[in-house]
């Protein structure tokens, strides 16, 4: 396997919204397999897509029905990108939640997250080859009010891509994985007055076809890289040594 | 590429095997892939995982977690070793799981000296001579060259041809600007014998795991190809625990295996768990008629450990020299064995020091040192390497391999409470620290007019390569194993990892593991 693109891209929540975006960007570069609860979406974006896109209906939180999507993509070809985008964001106070409920959304956020990219490795750890893209937000530094299960659902997603690293980036480095932010978007799930999902998607899909493994481990934010940050003590340390400071990668 | 046989694993203890080869490193897999290649029906045991093929794990030693360790390959648990008289714990370089350590190096397999194994008398060896001669070992020699594709030049300073050694590909400019360097210096530099294929788009994977069968290692020379044949099998997560013996023979092999005991048979066992550990089985292996281990009637078992004293030191080429990228395959051989003293070979390490190297290198100077009980101690050695690391560039590293004499008190231990535990004994000998003395003054002097640094100040033994704790030779009464590698007075056990080797040499152990595993393989292949 030489490049991603001879490969199978998983994107799920395909759908609708971001999902939708992705897939119909990655699909003039390589074969897309969407996944979604709704075979009506799924088909609706396969239509827009005007083939490589192949729909296949699949609740991320049941394994059995993610390894049976997975198995039908990879006998289209080995899957190398998994971009891992379905989420659901239920507005409610933590009062109205109940313990089914909270653990409902962290079922799709993270546990849809971690069934996926299980089932993806499979593939790329045989190769030791693939991308992994986390759609991820900042909604854990300062949750929001009516965004208890969002917040640490979306929050535990971020460390699960660390974790992931932890576990495999010394051992795969060309099993490139990292977050990205796509910012606030008009979908469903975001602002009325957002950015077009659209346009969100060619950095996501620009970055997700990007291999490089000085990529793993990195957050981006829209179409730029955002650098890990300084400690006041690394600041000064690196002023004193007349360090240059790396530039921010840009898409 | 081999597919494993999967044969369940009530078949694999109901048969009785040719041969049961315990440990996959070099010295496992190459006799096991001599002997499936010769028709044996062989087993292969190996205690870690069989891991990941596209894995390119590197040799991590900052890892601390036992099961992140096993599932890498690593050594899983530290190292108990009592050095010059005070207790260390620490995890050496040492892997466990298909390969063994082998996966994780740098793939030098460099030819020994005629002196290394043979008495002369302008060159006397130590033990009187290996009970196998140079003129006996060089066929061998030439055959591992071969099946593990080296490529390398000929050492200047040697008569004795390498017919089988391929020409490397054309060097990197830093390697080249470093041969003129020491030629200049009147050394005589050669790229050094490297095991890798260089298959298309070969990333040189050294230090760590290769994904193909491109660097040739105990796996991808030895497991894999004997795999492949069809005559071999494997079990992993594996441990031996005892060998049982009815007279000369060893008749049994007791393994723990997912949590259960296991018992198995084969007309012959090979044992190759390495240096550290082939003892420690023997040693384990006791019974009414072996009260202290098989083999061990006269207390040798486990004795004269050796490893190589690493010299590591930098030379600086100054930032003008602008050299492109780290030095990887450069040696000499010149103070190989001078003064009259058996000393060893020079080798680059394939890294450049910049300014992190320099802070790792001083924090464990003071963790070593008194230093360690002030804090901030370690934090300080910040400001000294950016200024060592801004006034004189990129540094190249090199190591000296100073040859280890056998000593008696010098040992691996077994610990009945602790069976699976690595634990040893050693000290460095005054006869060692005053050859060390003398390497090290001819290397200063040798790059002299050059901006250099040793960056080891005390003795550092290379615990990667441990060796000689079940030597062979030809007197019962000073060696474990006979010139055939079977414990003195034994028919079907043998030995080939690094445990045999009488002396350490002057050179990294693999190529002469290799050697001596087909050697060994060609006599046992023959008997009965």
């Amino acid at each position: 396997m030489n490049a991603l693109t001879d490969g199978c891209a998983i994107v799920t929540g395909a759908g609708s919204g971001l999902g939708r975006a992705l897939a119909l960007a990655l699909a003039p570069h390589m074969q897309v397999a969407g996944l979604g609860r709704r075979i009506d979406a799924l088909e609706e974006t396969e239509a827009l897509a005007g083939g490589n896109f192949l729909p296949l209906q699949a609740d991320v939180t049941d394994p059995a029905q993610v390894a049976q999507a997975f198995d039908i993509a990879r006998n289209i070809a080995p899957i190398t990108v998994l971009i891992n985008n379905a989420a659901i964001y239920p507005r409610r106070d933590f009062l109205d939640e109940t313990a089914a409920s909270f653990m409902d959304t962290v079922g799709i956020n993270l546990g849809g997250m971690v069934t996926c990219t299980r089932a993806a490795l499979s593939d790329m750890t045989a190769t030791g080859f693939g991308r992994i893209l986390n759609v991820a937000t900042f909604a854990d530094l300062h949750p929001l009010p009516a965004s208890s299960a969002y917040s640490v659902s979306k929050g535990a997603a971020r460390i699960f891509t660390r974790a992931l690293i932890a576990d495999i980036g010394d051992r795969f480095p060309g099993i490139v994985v990292n977050d990205w932010m796509p910012g606030m978007l008009a979908t469903d799930m975001g602002i009325a007055d957002g950015l077009d999902p659209a346009v969100a998607a060619r950095w996501g899909a620009k970055l997700a076809l990007w291999h490089d493994a000085s990529l793993t481990g990195t957050t981006w934010e829209m179409g730029a890289e955002i650098p890990p940050a300084r400690s006041l003590k690394r600041r000064i340390a690196d002023r004193v040594l007349l360090r240059p400071r790396a530039k921010p990668r840009q898409l | 590429m081999g597919r494993p046989i999967s044969e369940p694993l009530s078949d694999i203890i109901a048969r009785h095997w040719d041969a049961i080869v315990i440990g996959t490193g070099i010295g496992g897999g190459v006799a096991g892939r001599a002997l499936a290649e010769a028709g044996l029906s062989v087993l292969f045991l190996e205690q870690g995982r069989a891991g990941l093929r596209a894995e390119e794990t590197g040799l991590d030693i900052g890892m601390a977690d036992p099961v992140a360790r096993a599932v890498r390959g690593l050594w899983p648990d530290p190292v108990e070793a009592e050095v010059n008289g005070q207790s260390q714990s620490f995890f050496a370089p040492l892997g466990s799981g298909l390969g063994g350590s082998s996966v994780f190096y740098a793939a030098t397999l460099e030819r020994p000296e005629l002196h290394d194994l043979d008495d002369s008398p302008e060159r006397p060896h130590p033990t009187g001579g290996w009970p196998v001669s140079y003129a006996a070992m060089q066929p061998w020699l030439d055959a591992a060259t071969g099946l593990f594709a080296l490529h390398g030049e000929p050492d200047p300073l040697s008569d004795i041809p390498c017919p089988a050694l391929s020409t490397p590909p054309p060097p990197q400019p830093g390697d080249a600007m470093i041969m003129a360097q020491l030629a200049a210096n009147g050394l005589n530099p050669y790229r050094l014998h490297t095991a890798l294929r260089y298959l298309d788009g070969c990333a040189e994977c050294l230090g760590h795991k290769c994904p193909r069968a491109c660097k040739m290692d105990g796996r991808s020379a030895g497991v894999e190809p004997a795999l492949a044949t069809g005559n071999a099998a494997l079990l992993t997560d594996c441990t031996v625990t005892r060998l049982g013996r009815d007279g000369p023979v060893i008749t049994q092999v007791t393994a723990r295996k997912g949590g259960d005991e296991i018992t198995l048979k084969a007309r012959h066992v090979v044992l190759a768990a390495g240096a550290l550990s082939s003892p420690r089985l023997l040693l384990a292996s006791t019974s009414e008629a072996d009260p202290t281990g098989i083999g061990n009637a006269r207390d040798l078992v486990g004795r004269n450990l050796m490893f190589h004293l690493n010299e590591v030191f930098a030379l600086w080429p100054g930032r003008a020299a602008g050299f492109a990228g780290p030095s990887k395959s450069v040696g000499f051989r010149d103070l190989y064995f001078a003064e009259s003293q058996r000393l060893g070979m020079v080798q680059a390490m394939g890294v450049d020091v910049g300014y992190g190297e320099i802070v790792h290198h001083l924090r464990g100077q003071v963790e070593r040192s008194w230093l360690r009980h002030i804090p901030g101690a370690k934090d300080a050695t910040r400001i000294p390497a950016a200024i060592g690391a801004r006034l004189m560039g990129q540094a190249k590293v090199f190591v000296g391999l100073l040859e280890d004499l056998p000593y008696g008190e010098n040992r691996v231990t077994h610990d009945p409470a602790h069976p699976g535990r690595i634990a040893m004994t050693y000290r460095t000998a005054p006869e060692l620290l005053a050859r060390r003395k003398i390497f090290r003054r001819l290397i200063r002097r040798a790059f002299r007019g050059q901006r250099t640094a040793f960056l080891t100040h005390r003795p550092e033994p290379n615990f990667g390569h441990p060796c000689g704790t079940l030597a062979m030779g030809r007197d019962p009464a000073k060696s474990v194993l006979d010139a055939k590698c079977r414990p003195h007075g034994m028919t079907n056990l043998w030995v080939t990892d690094a445990s045999v080797f009488p002396t350490s040499m002057g050179v990294n152990p693999s190529l002469t593991i290799a050697a001596n595993a087909l050697r060994v393989a060609a006599i046992l292949k023959d008997e009965k």
